[in-house]
């Protein structure tokens, strides 16, 4: 009776046990889900305060938001009436139906600030030179995904802020040269945002970006790990260990190919034997007890960090409620009619100029941001090296935070200034 | 296969892909553009002369219009929709201006923009007297601030 059963369960868990070095390896790079990590991990690559697992987090919120979204899908038509009436109903009628729309709208938001601030760590810790420039680009990519996912399901509660947050974005949109009324009406599939608009961002919003973002991350990933793993502060290794770190085939490095000594504890596979340089390869030569077995030492690390982003994204929207405004009504744009936070630097700079504040100037930042790995000719990744680039990134931080906390706080009816109190009051 | 014959050949596959993928990428623009639009017409009738008051303008919420009746000249139409980024402006008696609640343009009784980030006046729409009696509205035909339209 239970040999049957072992059978079964060594035809699915194909390794030796857990309890030997080999299990542990054969645990990561002979299941489909988790061997994107190595079979071991250097120590320093799961210290905390070094990258504060931003990037996991991040794709943990990721996965919560698909998990959530494609719950509300059941409840959810993408009609102008009925689609306001399905919020109501998710809210009132619907078993956890708030609490599952609380979590999406919580996630999203923390989506929002998770990128942002992975961005700002891999810039402080240097982590986009020499050999992820083109990582640093995917990153920016998944950014402005990001973005645009919150953006296309904004509109689908067809609620007032939806609405002329949708009326709004698109028609900054349209300033756009050459291209701007054309983008619009694709966008909208027509001139208003009516029911088409509705349709389409719903098509953008379930299938289409989650898609290309699903995508982007595998590559993004990917290349975390054939680009040498997680990100760590090389510059604090010791000096004798940082100049075994050597970089094959870098243009600039004339190192010869290490040679590694065969040891009889180890196993190697046979690969086929190619001539030629490898790309890019940062090989570390440092010591077996620089390095543990990523089961469990890493995936302990990645499951608490699962653990608390779920337990306080269920923690917030069991507390906060996800806001829903009255049903959308064309003929009456509230007052004043402010974005979600995260898009309120845009709207204070169009406050100002449309063409200028919506189009070339986050057009350029955009860029600017692409462009870092490239324009940015210091190899160090020390910071005392580097300190006109922290700089630089520090003001464009800053001018962003500015930006929004005024948009948020500041701003009142007609897009006066007014001072915060007047929102906490509620004296208008 | 020579080296001509390799050129002329890879040139003329090269063109071929490249109007492959260029006619593509215009058949999927040309997909998502609608062919028909069901949306409210940009021509319709809002009423009998004798609906509108002299006085403050009347504000058609549907079609997001402004109807001016002025006793010595006449009916004009106005735009609603702001020509910054499009949220629908008020018409305030108090200081006979039109206010925008998103970014705060304001714009005079004539449309003409007094401050705020609107690079362009609020429009005016023809408005003329139909067969049957009825004031005709034409979203497509914009007019001087000047246009009025007399009723006798």
């Amino acid at each position: 009776m239970m040999n049957p059963l072992r059978d079964v369960w060594q035809s699915i868990f194909r390794r030796d046990p857990l309890s030997t070095d080999k299990g542990k390896s054969e645990l990561v790079f002979l299941n489909v889900w988790l061997h994107i990590h190595p079979a071991k991990v250097k120590k320093e690559n799961l210290k905390v305060k070094h990258t504060f697992y931003l990037g996991f987090i991040t794709f943990f919120l990721f996965l919560i938001l698909v998990t959530t979204g494609v719950a509300l899908m059941f409840y959810y038509r993408p009609n102008p009436p009925q689609a306001y009436q399905d919020m109501k109903d998710l809210q009132f009628a619907v078993y956890l139906g708030s609490f599952l729309r609380n979590m999406h709208r919580w996630a999203a938001h923390g989506m929002v600030i998770c990128v942002f601030l992975h961005m700002c760590r891999v810039f402080y810790t240097g982590s986009y030179k020499r050999p992820r420039q083109f990582n640093w680009v995917i990153g920016v990519v998944l950014f402005l995904l990001t973005l645009g996912l919150s953006f296309t399901g904004y509109l689908l509660p067809w609620d007032q802020l939806a609405f002329w947050a949708i009326t709004v974005g698109t028609n900054i949109g349209s300033y756009a040269p050459l291209v701007g009324s054309r983008i619009r009406e694709l966008l909208l599939g027509g001139h208003t945002v009516g029911e088409a608009a509705l349709l389409r961002f719903y098509v953008l919003h379930v299938a289409v970006l989650p898609a290309v973002m699903t995508l982007l991350t595998m590559v993004h990933f990917w290349r975390v790990r054939k680009d040498g793993g997680l990100s760590r502060p090389v510059w604090k290794l010791k000096a004798e260990k940082s100049a075994q770190l050597v970089t094959i085939g870098a243009p600039d490095t004339i190192a010869p190919l290490p040679a590694v000594p065969a040891s009889k504890d180890k196993t190697y596979g046979l690969m086929e034997v190619v001539t030629g340089k490898p790309i890019f390869e940062t090989v570390s030569m440092e010591e077996e007890e620089d390095t543990v077995f990523s089961y469990p030492y890493a995936f302990f690390r990645e499951g608490v960090a699962l653990l608390i982003t779920v337990a306080t994204v269920m923690a917030v929207s069991i507390f906060w409620q996800a806001p829903l405004e009255e049903l959308a009504n064309p003929a009456k744009t509230p007052n004043p009619a402010k974005a979600p936070w995260y898009f309120l630097g845009l709207q204070e700079l169009v406050s100002h100029s449309a063409l200028l504040g919506g189009v070339i100037v986050p057009g350029l930042a955009v860029l600017a941001l692409l462009a870092i790995p490239y324009i940015d000719p210091n190899p160090s990744r020390r910071p005392a090296d580097r300190k006109w680039a922290i700089r630089a990134f520090t003001l464009f931080v800053v001018v962003n935070v500015v930006l929004i906390v005024v948009g948020t706080l500041f701003r009142g009816p007609g897009w006066a200034f007014v001072p915060p109190w007047v929102h906490i009051t509620g004296a208008e | 296969m020579n080296r001509r014959s390799f050129f002329s050949w890879g040139t003329a596959g090269l063109v071929a892909l490249c109007s492959a993928i260029s006619v593509s990428l215009g058949a999927v623009v040309r997909f998502l553009t609608p062919s028909v639009f069901y949306e409210p017409p940009q021509n319709f009738k809002i009423g009998n002369p004798a609906d509108f008051s002299f006085g403050p303008p009347t504000f058609l919420a549907e079609e997001k219009i402004f109807v001016f009746r002025d006793r010595e000249k006449g009916f004009a139409v106005a735009n609603a929709v702001c020509t910054h980024l499009g949220c629908t402006v008020g018409y305030f008696q108090n200081d006979e201006r039109f206010h925008c609640p998103c970014h705060g343009s304001v714009f005079n009784a004539d449309g003409a923009v007094q401050h705020g980030p609107a690079p362009r006046p609020l429009e005016w729409f023809e408005v003329t007297l139909a067969r049957d009696g009825r004031l005709r509205v034409d979203k497509d035909h914009v007019v001087p601030a000047s246009y009025r339209l007399m009723v006798s």
